[in-house]
This record gives C-alpha cells, sequence and structure tokens, in this order.
C-alpha cells in the first residue's frame, strides 16, 4: 500500500486516511482521487462550493455510499470492509437533517443510543446529557419533532450524532441556514469536543469564516479534486501578505483594468468586488498599479490594502468566489452537481 | 436483539401516532364482513356446503386487513426515506434485517391487534369453532404471518421506487390475490375454469383454506401444513427481497 506522502502515523489511522478515493456517478466524477491523511484529535474543514464534492466525499467516508475506487480508514477501520465498525466509530450529522417528526427528541435520542448497544437506563440519561448540551432542554417534552424549528431540528440532529460518544464526527455543512447565535452555540460545542474528548472532526462548510475560526487544516475542493490544502494561515500566507482590492465604477471596466494589469502584476484576479492582487508589501506596488490604470484612461472608485482571507485563497484555487454563492443554494445534489 | 426490539417499539409507536394511516384498512375489512356475511350468506345452503357462511368469509375480512397491514410499512419507508431518517438509520451499526424488520413485525402486531377486534365482532355475530380457541389462535397466527409477508413486498417496493404513490400502486396486486380465489365460495361452486387455475395458484386460497378448516372442519393436518408452508415461503420471498433492497440502499443512497 502505497501513500501520496509515503509515511503515515497512526494517529493518521486513527483519524482518517484517504488513498486514491474516487466515486462517479455515470460520467461525472464526482470525487476523483482524493488523497487525505487527517489525524485523530484534529479539526479538519473541507470547504467548496456546492456541488464539488463534499457531501460525496463524506457519505463514503460514513459507509453510506460505495466508492467506485480507491481506499479510505476511519478511526482505523476500512470503510468497505469494515462498516460496521465504522459506523460504531463515527457520529454523522449530514446536510440533510435526517429526524422522524412523528417523535419527541427525547426518543430519537434513546433510540439513536440504544441502536449503538447502549442500554435503555443508559440511553436515558444520554438523552438529558445532550439535549441540555444542544440547548434543547427546555423544550415541551412531548413536543415532536414535526413541530421543531430548522435551527432547533438542526441541532438536535447535531445530538443524534453525538448520542454515542462517537471518535470521529463527520459534520457536513452544520450551520448552513442557521442564524448567527445558533452558529457560534454550534461553534463552541465544536471547539468543546475537540478539545475535551479529543474528537476528530470533519467538517465541510461553504462558509470561509467558519474553516478560518475552527478548522486546524483546511481542504478546498472543486471539481472533485483537492486543489488547497493547509493551516488557513499558511493557505492565506502562501499568496502573499498583503491584498490590494481595486473597485469601479462598471464591471467593464474591471475586466479591462484586469486585461491592462495582467501582464505587469500577474498575482491580480478578478472577484466580484473588482480586482484583488496579492503582493508581499503592498504600498511598494500601489504607485504603479495607479499609474497603469491611469494611462490606460480606467477610472478607480476605490482602493483598499487588507490582509489574504480564504476567500482569497478559495478564489486562487477555484478560480470563482465563495462569497456570492454562500447566501442562495443551500442543497448540494449528489449527482448531478458536478456537470461541468 | 436490542435493536430489533427497539426498532418494532419505535415503528408501533409511530404507526399508532397516525391513527388516520389505520382505521381505513381496518374499516374495509370489517365492512366485508358484515356485507359479504348479510349479502352471501344463502351460499351456505348450497348442497355440500359445509358450516356457517360468517366462518367461511371469516378469513377474507382478515386478509384484506392484512393489505392495510402491509401498506402501513410501506407507507413507514416511505416516510423515512422522505424525512431522511431512513438515511440515519443507515448510518448506525444496526443490522440492516433489523431496519426493515421494524415496520414489517410492527405492521404483523397491529394487524393481529386489528384481528383480535374482527374475531370479537365475528364471536358476536355468532361465529363458532370447530377447534373452540385454540383455532381462533391459529386464525392470528396465520394473520400475523400473512401480513408480514404482504409487508415484505410493500417495503421491497417502498425501497426500490422510493415514491409514495407506486408504493400505494403496489398494494394493488394484492387485491386479485384475494378476489381471485375461493373468496365467496368454496372451489366446487366456481363456474369458470379460469377463476379455479388462478384460484389453485394463488397463494391466499391456501391460507383461506387452513383459517376455513380449523373454524368449520376441525384439527387437520393437511390444510394447516400446506396453509403454513405457503404462508413461510411467500413471506421468505418478499422479505428477502426487502433485504436486497435495504442492502442496496446504503451503496446507492
Amino acid at each position: 500500500m502505497t501513500t501520496a506522502s509515503g509515511v503515515r502515523s497512526p494517529d493518521v489511522e486513527r483519524g482518517i486516511l484517504v488513498e486514491q478515493l474516487s466515486r462517479r456517478f455515470g460520467d461525472l466524477k464526482a470525487v476523483d482521487a482524493v488523497d487525505l491523511q487527517i489525524p485523530s484529535g484534529e479539526i479538519f474543514g473541507f470547504l467548496g462550493p456546492n456541488g464539488a464534492g463534499k457531501s460525496t466525499l463524506v457519505k463514503m467516508l460514513a459507509t453510506i455510499l460505495a466508492p467506485t475506487s480507491g481506499r479510505a480508514v476511519v478511526a482505523g477501520f476500512d470503510v468497505r470492509r469494515q462498516q460496521g465498525k465504522v459506523r460504531q466509530a463515527i457520529g454523522v450529522a449530514l446536510q440533510e437533517v435526517g429526524l422522524d417528526p412523528l417523535m419527541t427528541a427525547r426518543e430519537l435520542i434513546v433510540l439513536q443510543a440504544r441502536l449503538f448497544g447502549t442500554s435503555t437506563g443508559a440511553a436515558r440519561d444520554t438523552a438529558e446529557r445532550l439535549l441540555d448540551t444542544v440547548g434543547l432542554a427546555d423544550v415541551e417534552p412531548k413536543k415532536r419533532v414535526g413541530d421543531y424549528s430548522g435551527g432547533m431540528r438542526r441541532r438536535l440532529d447535531l445530538a443524534l450524532a453525538l448520542a454515542h460518544d462517537p471518535r470521529v464526527l463527520f459534520l457536513d455543512e452544520p450551520t448552513t441556514g442557521l442564524d448567527p447565535a445558533s452558529r457560534i452555540d454550534i461553534w463552541d460545542e465544536v471547539r468543546r469536543l475537540n478539545s475535551q474528548q479529543g474528537m476528530t472532526i470533519f467538517l465541510t462548510t461553504q462558509y470561509l469564516e467558519e474553516a478560518d475560526k475552527l478548522a486546524d487544516r483546511v481542504a478546498i475542493i472543486d471539481h472533485g479534486q483537492i486543489v488547497a490544502i493547509g493551516t488557513p494561515a499558511e493557505l492565506k500566507r502562501g499568496l502573499g501578505e498583503e491584498v490590494v482590492e481595486l473597485s469601479f465604477e462598471t464591471p467593464d471596466d474591471a475586466e479591462r483594468a484586469a486585461a491592462v494589469l495582467a501582464d505587469a502584476t500577474p498575482q491580480c484576479r478578478l472577484g466580484d468586488g473588482g480586482l484583488r492582487c496579492y503582493f508581499p508589501v503592498a504600498a511598494h506596488e500601489v504607485p504603479g498599479l495607479v499609474r497603469a490604470l491611469d494611462q490606460a484612461s480606467i477610472p478607480l472608485r476605490g482602493l483598499t490594502i487588507d490582509r489574504p482571507t480564504l476567500d482569497d485563497v478559495f478564489l486562487r484555487a477555484t478560480g470563482q468566489s465563495m462569497r456570492g454563492s454562500e447566501e442562495h443554494d443551500a442543497g448540494e445534489p449528489p449527482t448531478d452537481a458536478v456537470a461541468r | 436483539m436490542n435493536d430489533f426490539t427497539a426498532l418494532i417499539a419505535r415503528s408501533l409507536r409511530t404507526y399508532l401516532r397516525q391513527p388516520a394511516a389505520i382505521i381505513p384498512g381496518f374499516a374495509i375489512a370489517v365492512f366485508f364482513l358484515f356485507v359479504y356475511n348479510a349479502g352471501l350468506s344463502s351460499v351456505a345452503s348450497l348442497p355440500g356446503f359445509q358450516g356457517s357462511y360468517l366462518a367461511f368469509i371469516l378469513p377474507v375480512a382478515i386478509v384484506s386487513a392484512a393489505i392495510g397491514g402491509a401498506t402501513l410499512a410501506g407507507e413507514a419507508l416511505i416516510r423515512d426515506i422522505a424525512s431522511g431518517y431512513f438515511t440515519k438509520l443507515l448510518l448506525t451499526p444496526t443490522k440492516r434485517l433489523a431496519l426493515i424488520w421494524g415496520p414489517i413485525v410492527a405492521g404483523g402486531i397491529i394487524l393481529v391487534a386489528q384481528v383480535v377486534v374482527i374475531l370479537v365482532l365475528a364471536l358476536l355475530m355468532g361465529l363458532g369453532s370447530a377447534t373452540g380457541p385454540g383455532g381462533l389462535l391459529v386464525v392470528l397466527g396465520f394473520a400475523f404471518l400473512w401480513g408480514m409477508a404482504f409487508s415484505g413486498f410493500a417495503v421491497f417496493v417502498a425501497l426500490r421506487t422510493r415514491n409514495g404513490a407506486a408504493t400505494q400502486a403496489a398494494t394493488l396486486v394484492f387485491f386479485p390475490l384475494i378476489f381471485l380465489s375461493t373468496t365467496f365460495v368454496p372451489k366446487q361452486y366456481i363456474t369458470s375454469s379460469w377463476l379455479k387455475v388462478a384460484a389453485d395458484i394463488n397463494p391466499t386460497t391456501y391460507v383461506f383454506n387452513a383459517m376455513r378448516s380449523v373454524l368449520i372442519d376441525g384439527w387437520r393436518a393437511e390444510p394447516l401444513l400446506v396453509g403454513l408452508a405457503v404462508v413461510l415461503a411467500f413471506a421468505t420471498v418478499t422479505g428477502a427481497l426487502a433485504l436486497w433492497q435495504a442492502r442496496k440502499a446504503t451503496q446507492l443512497s
């Protein structure tokens, strides 16, 4: 067995090890020869636009979708050959919340814990503890989940994923559609699980801020392939220390500016906000930029100097900005999404 | 066993929370019992007819109730697939067999409860059992197994199509199973030869025969053993189809 890097530590074996993992749907390569090594105890952020292959990868690692080829080991067990052991070791909250609307929150947690081998008495204790953890302890006990709000359901779904104290937790877009306060609650809980219980957490997200704040390391996936991987700081540093954002009156001006600057400063990229250029020291470059635009008679509306964000990393890696895709598209159809 | 009992209890609980899904099938069964008994009981005066017409038609009402139980299991699966809860269950280490047995066995239990009510009604209407209370238990046992066999088929279609309308439509195949048989008269009175052939190849005929034998004739091994063999074979086939689809669901979802 060979790995991408040739080395793998026992930590990675107990965390998540992915080797050349692929999944096709017909002609579409939803996940294309992905390699990953995630040591146990890490919070790993998986970023990508809708349809990039995030959910497909999570479903394969969680044993509910068979890989077309390649290998994956989760919590020490092979996802193809040791499905039962993988399932016992992992907790999963998929992007689509899966709850029976006719049942109550307690019933769902108790059943979940029992299906993982917990005795009924212990399962009841687990239910009380987890409802408290996710902030649903005060809900009327007889209230059926069908009457819960979207945010409450998502929190309950997280509680179900934790019902058996998993060693590895998969969270597929855990905060999509949540209000900011609920989002911060989930972040706090993820940090607590990681720091207090040493839980390995594999988190997919469309929110750059989420990956930036939570994850020890981040991978960016696009068209089924990993296009960048590293700590958030490393990824941002890779672009240069500073970014100059140029804004224009019209998109047309922005495109002309991009063409003009393409020769002089190839580290400029066109995003929705205008043109973003990456430099070790921005102040050295600004006069030249302004002069070039002036000579081409392109009016500049604004100029700001900033530090690169993960969005810049994303923009460079995928050629598109994530910002625009954050507001709409909550769902990621697993099969047809990668057609490009 | 922990997960089997937990899943059966969960299915029972959710069935009881939607009485609207249970009552129609039960009402139709009771309706059959009353209407056919009232309208066709003169069949019993035909020369060579043995026993009461009530005892003869009772199994028809019971098998029609079994269709209701099957619909319940199929609809429960569709509901779980639509809500995403089925995926949640697939993510647990639970045996795939337990995942489909939950709704199927719970459907069988609901059916048994309904059949008890139907039997009480029939006793109030004057039903006699040639084998006493033991025969009524045999009737209950057949109802349970036949209901599970139907449920297996409904669950198979639900998992295969993942579509509520298709699952409902599939339960329509049960109607020929009830009516292309010795449903209303014993075989010797069926005049059309195609219906005789249909009755011979229809497994339901042997379930009717077994139930009727204990109610009308007394303890006879042959109809009971044949009936049991047919029920078990049918349940094994539909159960295996359902399990096959449940295993496949893990690979495709």
